[in-house]
């Protein structure tokens, strides 16, 4: 009788103690995960500043990196990356490109296009590369037509960049052109959200 | 003389008896682990050299008028030394035999049923290795920050930034900010050559502790020559050690020779980031999510919600991949053996597994293709119906073989 009494007292403590040391554990465990949520990431190329009309496109590669894309610049079948003047953030990277007027069908928006120039914003829709304009036949397009090297998606640069071919899951946004004092500006801003979208919205 | 004075104090004999004497058997498939686990040690060491001279900092430095990231630079100055770039290829090209050797290694555990009670721990040991080194791959890739580094791991970052609510915090968690912000380099490089590193030798530790306790399992031959419960093969010192000295120098002259002819990932050709993007590829051990998510179509998205959906980069960046290899995980669990297996089992003895090995073998070898399905020309759809079709073939065409070979 006295046997059980004492080795009850013995096992109530030792859980006792079992019961601490587990929530010391935990707590301390508690107190060093604490510390990592707390962790404030560096501000990245996060936003962009909205495109306003006028503002002057300058190239954004090449020898002629920040210079304004004159008319004359570009013939029919060209193209090239170009930045709004001053807003020169990764997001408003924009592909311009020169066809013939006729060409363009809906859904492009025809009154966004001037004199044959045509412009997309250049990051893809799927996860974000920079799209290239071919003008000729590659692979099994051969018609004029913007591509990502990344997944392979293949936007109709004349029905609004409808996806033809990949994984992109939106046409390119458009932006609207106008032409001033001979070189090319925005007539506003892109007409949809730019590459992809956080969280799957 | 020094051995006797050791020997007193700290009764090395003992040792010597104990675990000097342990037993291996012998198998040529065995060095599958041994290739990983040696490549692991020449990327440590090669690793060590690398970071007496990298930069981890996508910071622009002016050279020479031309403007670089830190890292970048960092990396032209290893090349510029007189084994530097030696040195680089070599750590590039031990991370691919390492990845090489694990799968191999995995194969040869899943054919010959070892993956069984009582292994299961370490072919779950093992998935976690595999998915640490996968990891460790895909942060290096991203250190030299040339363009390639900096696509590829910006599609890292979408991926993880397109999970419904939780992603966007989770990639700027994990990326320190929006990739690619100042603190990403700084903090893709602490996983690469800190945490990583460190999870992938408590791995490692574990899974040969495991070995060690359970002992090696043996080619099934062993099992009439050796006594039941004794293993068949040779001790560790002197024989086994002189071979396995042997295939770590094999490796790491295979490594030199592969670093000196083949190199891999040259930065000066591939050039700093720009804002256009070069024709990427993932690593050939990345290329089926790659295959994947060109497969998905673009408008299979599973709403939730008004405000977030499951993306069809969620699907197949993320959710599928999960799926198959959270199935390769489950393999030991899915029999149900009552005495451990100590033998290797004739993989025609358990044919539904045999033939659902070789159907997935054949799945990664289709999506691999699929991702250079724009380079070869073949439709999508074709490679959906392949994709799907191919590994079915395969699974009955050895289900076929194994019950014929068993009639006879
Ligand atoms: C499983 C282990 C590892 C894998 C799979 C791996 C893989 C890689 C890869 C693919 C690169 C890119 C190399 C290039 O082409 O430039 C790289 C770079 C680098 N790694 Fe590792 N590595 C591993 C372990 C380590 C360890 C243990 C260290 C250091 C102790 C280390 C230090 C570095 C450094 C400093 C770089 C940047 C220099 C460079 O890019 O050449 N790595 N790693
Ligand atoms: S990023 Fe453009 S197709 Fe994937």
């Amino acid at each position: 009788m006295a046997d059980k009494k004492i080795r009850d007292f013995y096992t109530t403590r030792r859980k006792i103690l079992k019961g601490m040391l587990g929530a010391a554990g935990a707590g301390a465990l508690g107190c060093m995960l604490v510390p990592f949520g707390t962790i404030k990431a560096p501000s990245g190329k996060k936003g962009r500043q909205k495109i306003a009309k006028g503002d002057r496109l300058v190239y954004a590669v090449g020898p002629n990196a920040g210079k304004e894309i004159k008319v004359s610049d570009l013939a029919i079948n060209k193209g090239t990356l170009a930045f709004p003047k001053g807003k020169e953030e990764h997001n408003n990277l924009i592909l311009l490109f020169r066809a013939k007027e006729s060409e363009f069908q809906k859904p492009t928006k025809i009154n966004y296009t001037v004199d044959g120039f045509c412009a997309y914003s250049a990051i893809c829709t799927h996860m974000g590369c920079t799209v290239e304009w071919y003008p000729e036949k590659q692979f099994s397009f051969d018609f004029p037509h913007l591509f990502c090297p990344c997944h392979q998606s293949v936007f109709d640069v004349f029905h609004g960049a409808k996806v033809l071919a990949g994984p992109a899951p939106r046409p390119l946004p458009q932006l609207p052109l106008m032409i001033s004092g001979g070189v090319i500006a925005a007539a506003g801003d892109f007409d949809g959200p730019i590459g992809p979208q956080p969280g799957g919205k | 003389m020094v051995y006797e004075w050791l020997n007193e104090r700290l009764d090395l004999d003992r040792f010597k008896k104990k675990y000097l004497t342990k037993v291996f058997p012998v198998h040529s498939t065995y060095f599958f682990g041994e290739i990983a686990l040696f490549s692991f040690v020449i990327l440590i060491l090669t690793g060590i050299y690398l970071l007496f001279s990298y930069t981890p900092s996508s910071r622009l430095v002016e050279v020479g008028g031309k403007k670089l990231p830190a890292a970048y630079h960092s990396i032209l100055l290893i090349n510029s030394q007189p084994l530097g770039v030696i040195i680089r290829y070599v750590h590039h090209w031990a991370a691919h035999i390492m990845i090489a050797a694990l799968i191999l290694h995995m194969i040869r555990v899943y054919f010959s049923g070892t993956f069984k009670k009582p292994r299961e721990i370490n072919w779950l040991v093992g998935m976690v290795l595999f998915t640490l080194a996968i990891l460790a791959g895909f942060t290096g890739y991203s250190l030299p920050f040339d363009v390639l580094s900096v696509v590829a791991t910006g599609i890292g970052y979408e991926i993880a930034n397109s999970i419904p609510y939780i992603g966007p915090a989770i990639a700027k968690f994990v990326f320190a900010g929006q990739f690619p912000s100042p603190g990403s380099v700084p903090r893709l490089y602490m996983y690469h050559v800190v945490l990583l590193p460190l999870l992938l030798m408590v791995t490692i530790g574990l899974h040969m502790l495991v070995m060690v306790k359970q002992k090696h399992s043996q080619p099934y031959q062993n099992k009439d020559i050796a006594k039941s419960g004794k293993i068949l093969g040779i001790p560790l010192y002197p024989q086994q050690l002189s071979l396995m000295m042997f295939v770590f120098f094999f490796t790491l002259s295979v490594l030199f020779f592969l670093a000196s002819f083949l190199p891999v990932h040259n930065v000066e050709y591939f050039g700093p980031p720009t804002l256009q993007t070069p024709m990427v590829k993932p690593d050939w051990y990345l290329l089926w999510i790659y295959g994947i998510i060109k497969l998905i179509p673009g408008n299979w998205v599973i709403p939730l919600g008004s405000s977030a959906s499951i993306s069809p980069e969620v699907i197949g960046g993320i959710l599928l991949p999960g799926v198959i290899m959270t199935i390769i995980a489950l393999v030991p669990f899915m029999y149900k053996e009552k005495e451990p297996l100590n033998y290797w089992e004739p993989a025609s003895l358990r044919p539904i597994g045999t033939s659902a090995g070789v159907a997935f073998i054949i799945m990664f070898i289709a999506l691999s293709v699929t991702g250079y399905q724009a380079e070869l020309n073949i439709p999508i759809t074709v490679c959906r119906v392949y994709t799907i079709a191919l590994p079915i073939i395969a699974f009955f065409i050895t289900y076929f073989i194994i019950r014929k070979k068993r009639e006879v």
